[in-house]
């Protein structure tokens, strides 16, 4: 009889599986716990560092000014346009700095790959919403807080299955 | 800031006060008076301490615990209990609310996941109780070209026949059942007979193409598996001799008749699960197919109506598997006795001895008999949730190759069994067990 | 001359026996895609697929971009599975460009590939189970692939549109920990994965439903030029990444699962066998990695290519899935036309669907493996 002993190892793994654990992460009370510092890139050795693609974190002590990340969002989400900042710097003249649409932004990361002098960064944060479209407009300094993470919550192995603990 | 509240105006004021105290009398006087009439016909009011019930007494008894015992005593033996509390419509509720709600948590940690978790302290508990109070805050919108009066009766109509079903479902020995028929077991197959006319006037009624396919598939169902339900209920009748609910679990008395007609309970649960519309066989109301099936123009508290009738359905469907096959409410003793201190001597709280004459209120073969049920009958649920998890949808002309041949064919053999143990003098009237 | 108008706008006389049926794209049995399928009772007569509800243009937009700001634009036809799409326009470019790639970018690329692939097949997989009517089969698959998604996002930086590949290699390397972390999920994952067989693939009601429909014979699969999960379900043996290997898919050791039904069900169990196969080349390229080295070649800044036109195949998920690039000497590609499985494959169904009931409709049309926003572009 192949449909019965069918039937019965489908119930019985039915019932097996109510003894494993819940997998399901109780987001917002829990929240992943993601690599590295956020998404970074070293212009000397071309090669970028492991991390998160969330909210951008700019410098303003390196950056000059210089417009690259600008121009390599232009064929992709045009995101990104330079204003003028009341900061004086000796190393930006033109005192000018990106601010970047996050209504627009992909999250792709090719800014943070044209930028010449390790001044834009990406961070772990990725919860940005706001009520206005022009609340999701970061100016240059808003983009230069470090954003509060509290991600703790990570795949845990053990015998009776896998949890986000 | 006060956009939102109008200009007050002493005459509109005065007008909303004289309007809600029009409505509160009219409803008052709706309700109130079949209330009175109920309590004055129907009850039957007990005798206590030589007088009849009335208001004063009611409410001296509350201040008087000696005399509280017999109120609640006499209560219990009315039919209205029986009809609204125990074996009828709130014992049945009570268990369908409970189904549903394990039914998700169950489905949920089979599925690796927690189901309901935000309502309620504990596991999201109150989960169900804010899905009625959303269902009865919804628009119930009808179709422009629906039937509107059977359309409206529908759910009611629903309701109805289950709760007439459950009617029928002995649940505790001393004849704790709410309609003692003699013809019990044909009276149930008469009131499932029913449903199918139920769901085809309801999906008709709507008027659209979702529940007109729906309609029909559940019509087929229906009535294609009716056929070996009652095949494989003939097995036991054969057995036993008698259709009288009641006297086919008192003769079940040491063995059950599932250790000798196996067979005739796998078909009987497998017909059960396509009467219910359970899946695997849930084509009527197929989701990823034809949208809700004949459910899809129900909405606000039609929808909720019949969620309740088809939960009502479930649990009077388990209380007959196990009625017929489980050995209804016999199991050994276990209900602790109830000390005889305190009826005898009273308790001492104190220097108060309060004393209690009439205590218990129900004696405990009753509570034990209702333990067991209840046990069988929340395992037989179990095993009528579990294949939503384990198994996908057939299709029409598999269920009705199922319903037609396969099934049938075991239900005759089940009735060979049957006829073969009673002729050969092992069961029955004059049989060894 | 009279042009032929598509199917759904031609004006024909109502037939009194048979009715048609929209499954469009507002409905819970099709993707973004309409079919529209004309029944008669319970069997279908016919059936026109009508995709192109979700085209955008992409081959177009494509050349109004360099080569490198195609990147993000590109993965976005299949979002989980967007290193695979990727994979064909970058060894392109490599090839126009004349870039030679790292060892230990060619392993990492390989990795990422697969996991890419289990993780596109299992969302598939919750799907067609909730076609059936399935419901612990969307669950299970949805969130297993967690564990590959962590996995990714681990080595990416990003969950979905992972924007990984470059020409020249990948962007960043792993992570210091990355192979004893995949190591450990893959092993899971491979578990999770085995314990489908008693709940679908062995359960009767499945077998009942799917097995014999939809049948798709060897000669007739390889007429209409089907490609993936389908072809190796009807009993021929083709997988680009053994016929034609790419990167360093010829240093692994792969075996192509091949069943020769051609039934829905054999469509169905196809890709389940594949998961397990790359489970085994995900854990042999973690093995075989060097351990350290270069995972990308500096670019000069705006590289443009020959005069020059180069055809790339790689096997997705769906099937194979090729890049056809020319250049004419310009930052951006002059014409980039991609050739996808699932568009290829959907010839099948006018074929596959004549003359079966209407409850197996969602059986055989998604047990093709046809994604609509990747067949639309």
């Amino acid at each position: 009889m192949g449909t019965a002993t069918g039937i019965i190892k489908a119930l019985n793994s039915g019932i097996k599986h109510l003894a494993v654990k819940r997998f399901t992460l109780r987001y917002p009370e829990q929240k992943l716990k993601l690599i590295g510092d956020g998404y970074q890139y070293d212009p000397t050795s071309g090669v970028g560092i492991a991390g998160y693609k969330g909210r951008h974190m700019l410098f303003h002590d390196k950056c000059t000014g210089c417009q690259l990340c600008a121009i390599a969002c232009e064929g992709v989400a045009e995101a990104i346009a330079m204003v003028k900042v009341q900061e004086d710097w000796k190393q930006n003249k033109k005192a000018i700095m990106p601010q970047i649409d996050y209504g627009k932004c992909v999250f792709c990361g090719l800014c943070v790959d044209a930028c010449p002098f390790y001044a834009l960064y990406m961070t772990n944060d990725y919860e940005l919403s706001s009520f206005t479209k022009e609340g999701l407009i970061y100016t240059p300094a808003q983009l230069q807080v470090k954003p509060e993470v509290q991600q703790d919550a990570e795949i845990v192995f053990d015998k009776r299955g896998a949890t986000h603990g | 800031m006060s956009a939102l509240a109008p200009k007050f105006r002493f005459s509109y004021f005065i007008k909303s006060i004289l309007d809600n105290l029009f409505w509160i009398i009219i409803l008052l006087t709706l309700t109130g008076i079949p209330l009175v009439m109920i309590l004055l016909f129907y009850l039957e009011l007990p005798v206590i301490g030589g007088k009849l019930l009335d208001p004063y007494l009611a409410f001296t008894t509350l201040a008087d615990p000696s005399r509280q015992i017999p109120l609640l005593k006499s209560l219990l033996q009315t039919e209205f209990f029986r009809i609204a509390v125990f074996p009828g419509f709130g014992f049945a509720a009570l268990i369908a609310a409970g189904t549903i709600f394990v039914e998700r948590k169950m489905l949920a940690k089979l599925q690796l996941r927690v189901g309901p978790f935000y309502c309620g302290k504990v596991e999201g508990i109150l989960q169900l109780m804010s899905d009625g109070i959303k269902l009865l805050s919804k628009e119930i919108i009808i179709p422009a070209k629906a039937d509107k009066p059977i359309f409206w009766a529908a759910p009611v109509l629903f309701v109805a026949t289950a709760a007439a079903f459950i009617a029928l479902i002995p649940a505790a020995g001393g004849g704790w059942v709410v309609a003692d028929v003699d013809v019990g077991l044909i009276a149930v197959f008469a009131v499932i007979g029913f449903f199918p006319v139920i769901t085809v006037l309801s999906s008709w009624s709507a008027n659209s193409k979702f529940p007109f396919i729906g309609g029909i598939r559940a019509l087929h169902q229906m009535v294609s598996f009716e056929i070996p339900l009652i095949l494989s209920g003939l097995g036991v009748v054969i057995l036993t001799g008698t259709l009288n609910l009641t006297e086919i679990v008192e003769s079940q008395d040491p063995y059950w008749w599932i250790i000798f007609l196996p067979i005739g309970a796998i078909v009987f649960f497998i017909a059960m699960l396509a009467e219910l519309e359970r899946i695997p066989f849930d084509l009527p109301e197929a989701e990823s197919e034809i949208v809700a099936g004949w459910l899809t123009e129900f909405s606000g508290m039609m929808y909720g109506l019949v969620q309740l009738g088809s939960y009502l359905k479930l649990y009077a469907f388990a209380a007959l598997f196990v009625v017929l096959f489980l050995g209804g409410w016999s199991g050994p003793q276990i209900w602790p006795p109830f000390p005889e201190e305190i009826i005898t001597e009273g308790i001492q709280m104190g220097p108060i001895n309060a004393q209690f004459p009439g205590l218990p209120l129900l004696d405990q073969q009753m509570l034990n008999d209702v333990l067991w049920f209840v046990v069988k009958v929340v395992g037989v649920i179990f095993f009528i949730l579990l294949p939503r998890g384990v198994f996908p949808r057939v299709r029409i002309d598999l269920l009705l190759h199922i319903g037609w041949y396969k099934l049938i064919g075991l239900a005759f053999v089940n009735i060979f069994i049957a006829l073969g143990l009673l002729y050969a003098g092992v069961l029955g009237p004059e049989g060894i067990l | 001359m009279t042009t032929q108008l598509p199917p759904g706008l031609q004006i024909e006389k109502v037939d009194e026996k048979i009715m048609t049926l929209n499954v469009g794209p507002q409905h819970p049995g099709s993707g973004h895609m309409r079919l529209i399928v004309k029944v008669d009772g319970d069997y279908i007569v016919s059936c026109d697929p009508d995709p192109g509800y979700v085209h955008r243009g992409e081959e177009k937009m494509a050349e109004h971009r360099n080569y490198i700001t195609n990147i993000p634009h590109l993965e976005r036809p299949v979002i989980h599975d967007s290193c695979n799409i990727l994979y064909p326009y970058c060894l392109g470019v490599e090839e126009l460009l004349g870039l030679e790639v790292p060892e230990r970018a060619k392993y990492i690329r390989v990795i990422a590939a697969e996991l890419n692939r289990c993780v596109y097949t299992q969302y598939w997989l919750a799907i067609y189970g909730i076609f059936l009517g399935h419901s612990t089969m969307f669950m299970w698959p949805a969130g297993d692939r967690e564990l590959l998604i962590d996995a990714l996002e681990k080595m990416t930086g990003a969950r979905v549109t992972h924007a990984y590949f470059v020409p020249g290699g990948i962007r960043n390397d792993v992570p210091a920990n990355f192979e004893e972390m995949c190591l450990r999920r893959v092993n899971y994952f491979e578990k999770r994965i085995k314990e489908y067989a008693d709940i679908f693939y062995d359960n009767p009601i499945l077998i009942s439903r799917t097995e014999g429909s939809g049948v798709l014979s060897r000669n007739d699969a390889i007429r209409l030029g089907t490609t993936g999960s389908t072809l190796r379900a009807s009993g021929v043996d083709f997988d680009v990444r053994t016929k034609e290997p790419y990167d360093v898919y010829d240093e692994l050791d792969i075996k192509t699962n091949v069943l020769k039904a051609g039934d829905s069900y054999a469509r169905s169990k196809i890709p389940w066998l594949d998961m397990l196969e790359s489970c085994n080349i995900i854990r042999q390229a973690l093995q075989k990695m060097p351990k350290s080295g270069s995972v990308r070649v500096k670019l000069k800044p705006n590289p443009k290519g020959g005069n020059d036109e180069v055809y790339k195949r790689v096997e997705s998920g769906r099937g194979a899935l090729g890049c056809y690039i020319v250049s004419r000497s310009k930052p951006e590609p002059y014409r980039l036309k991609m050739s996808v499985g699932s568009f290829r494959n959907l010839i099948c169904l006018p074929y596959l669907l004549k003359g079966e009931k209407l409850g197996n409709m969602p059986a055989v049309y998604w047990s093709l493996n046809y994604w609509p926003v990747e067949a639309d572009r």
